[in-house]
């Protein structure tokens, strides 16, 4: 009888007490949600690490960040690995030192104007700021999502030679505007910019006006690139010409794993 | 008055000597530290793949859910909820506050969330389940109905047993979760700040509200809204024991309600009335982390009073059967 009191004066007691704190939590909880004061002053965070520029074969380590649209997203890559994945294997093989993916930030669908507005983001910033290497592919949803009219990409049939022309002007400031920023928060990056190829070259009535079109953008992608003096284009168009159904996805517009190891085995060219 | 002590002192000891709480204790031991070790398996996965930069793993995993934003499949409600989660990372991300800064008091914040809609009720409905139906099944209710107690104070008393264990199960947990993830992922993380005051409209979040608390304020207030869940789970499990004769069509048939309360929570967006049934409004601790509810138009006020309506009720229907009820058998 003497321990069983005991054990319930220590029952009752913890239990009691227990049962205090957990109404104490819920009236805080209660108070803070219907009668929120000012929170607590936020600790300052350590700063993100900055790429430091410099030769690259004095680095023990490089790091990549890549940003753009499905192309670098890997999407129609069964495999999962993109270009992205097999640039950084091959490049870390060649280097003979590790090679890091800061982060691979490309949206299904992007274009070149949202990823402006991205890039004022600090996730952006962060990540580019961060990097080595830029890898990068924009502006092929910015000509081909508009100028298709939302009809069926594989077919071809409405996307309008007419459109695709006039559109031109309108988004290449908005590559310019890409470039610009990624330079603004990295001084010292490499940037690739992996060009555009024309899907729809086995498509007798889009062949030669997407192709003029691809043909025009990588040009004035190029342009950029020489202004900024620390920038690649990467030509993809040749690839994606002969037997192009080898080497694009069953959606007939993005690359499958075969037609993402030669354009990484380009990249990877382009930065040794 | 020491009458009724006496008698909740005999409750408790009761429940005690029949070994419940050890079960819940025992389950514990055994549960949290296979979920530490599956935690500490992702971090350490993402430390390979991240590096211990937490900003490009918060980066990525706001590129992860932009991008299964664009993605057909996928139904517009988990959209919303996906949206709703982007913008609150978006957050923490602006403020250079890492949502997810690896201890034990993040893991067991993390537990919690997750315990809150089956795990908890599962072990308060342990204890709650067999305090009236046992009596039946081995027959002591006749002995303890025919003392010269009035019957209602046998069952304050155990209502009050119950409110004890409730509490006391939701601190071991917590404590047992900080001390044995503590052994992995370090002591510390009681100041890390945490976000409270997202409020959720449809897809868009309400940040105006929001501030800065530290993780161990969160984890108090957090433990008080999943307790008064737990509260109301035990009364209606009280309920159910004192209306069914066994404990185990009691303890199933209040399991079967929980659990169906978490598929429903899952795809009662479209079912708009869902939201006044107790279990769709369990997740309260969902209100306070701002993920968006079931059920658009839910907020933690009414949740509050849905649960409050329900336990309400079924402490009136366990009183008012219990003192009239006539024992056979």
């Amino acid at each position: 009888m003497k321990s069983s009191s005991v054990l319930w004066r220590t029952l009752g007691i913890a239990s009691l007490v227990c049962l205090l704190a957990m109404l104490t939590g819920f009236g805080w909880a209660i108070k803070d949600t219907w009668f929120p004061k000012e929170g607590l002053a936020l600790p300052k965070a350590s700063e993100p690490e900055k790429a430091a520029g410099g030769d690259w074969s004095a680095k023990s380590e490089l790091y990549v960040a890549a940003l753009g649209d499905s192309l670098t997203k890997g999407t129609g890559d069964a495999t999962g690995e993109g270009y992205v994945a097999r640039t950084i294997a091959s490049l870390a093989e060649r280097l003979d030192k590790p090679v890091y993916l800061v982060n691979n930030m490309a949206v299904n669908g992007m274009r070149a104007d949202q990823l402006a507005v991205n890039l004022d983001e600090k996730g952006f910033v962060n990540a580019v700021g961060r990097a080595d290497i830029v890898l990068l592919t924009i502006g092929g949803n910015d000509l081909f999502q508009v100028a298709q009219g939302g009809g069926s990409l594989a077919e071809g049939g409405d996307l309008s030679p007419e459109a695709l022309r006039e559109l031109l002007p309108d988004v290449k400031p908005r590559l310019k505007e890409v470039f610009d920023k990624i330079r603004a928060v990295n001084p010292v990056a490499r940037i690739v910019y992996v060009g555009l190829y024309n899907a729809f070259y086995d498509v007798p009535q889009m062949r030669e006006v997407a192709s003029e079109t691809v043909a025009e953008w990588n040009g004035y992608a190029y342009r950029l690139a020489l202004a900024d003096g620390n920038a690649t284009v990467v030509p993809t168009y040749d690839l994606f010409e002969f037997n192009l159904t080898d080497y694009l996805s069953s959606d007939h517009f993005h690359p499958n794993a075969l037609g993402y190891e030669r354009i990484a085995a380009r990249v990877a060219d382009a930065l040794r | 008055m020491t009458n009724l002590l006496a008698l909740i002192q005999n409750e408790t000891l009761k429940v005690w000597k029949k070994k419940r709480f050890a079960v819940v204790v025992l389950i514990l031991l055994i549960l949290i530290p296979v979920f530490v070790y599956a935690q500490m398996k992702v971090a350490q996965n993402s430390a390979d793949k991240f590096r211990t930069d937490w900003r490009a793993e918060l980066q990525s995993r706001i590129t992860d859910n932009t991008n299964a934003l664009s993605s057909d499949r996928i139904p517009e409600e988990w959209k919303q909820w996906r949206k709703a989660l982007v913008q609150q990372l978006q957050y923490y991300l602006d403020h250079d506050i890492n949502p997810e800064s690896p201890n034990g008091v993040t893991f067991t914040r993390r537990f919690m969330d997750n315990a809150v809609s089956l795990f908890i009720p599962l072990m308060v409905l342990a204890i709650a389940s067999d305090l009236v139906s046992s009596e039946r099944a081995t027959g002591t209710i006749k002995m303890l109905l025919t003392r010269p107690v009035r019957r209602w104070r046998i069952l304050f008393s155990k209502l009050a047993t119950l409110t004890l264990y409730v509490s006391l199960i939701l601190v071991t947990t917590i404590a047992l979760c900080y001390l044995i993830s503590g052994l992995v992922f370090g002591y510390g993380g009681w100041g890390e700040p945490v976000f409270v005051g997202f409020r959720v409209q449809g897809a868009d979040v309400d940040t105006s509200n929001v501030h800065a608390v530290t993780q161990g304020v969160y984890l108090l207030m957090q433990a008080g809204l999943i307790w008064f869940a737990a509260m109301v789970v035990a009364v209606i499990g009280l309920m159910v024991s004192v209306l069914v004769r066994s404990t185990a069509a009691s303890f199933v048939t209040m399991m079967a309600t929980i659990i169906s309360g978490t598929i429903l929570a899952n795809m009662a967006s479209s079912w708009k009335s869902a939201k006044y049934l107790f279990n769709v409004n369990l997740e309260l601790s969902a209100y306070l982390r701002g993920t968006p509810p079931p059920v658009e138009g839910m907020s933690l006020g009414f949740s509050l009073a849905v649960l409050a309506i329900w336990g309400v009720a079924s402490v009136i229907v366990s009183f008012a059967v219990f003192t009239k009820q006539d024992i056979l058998n």
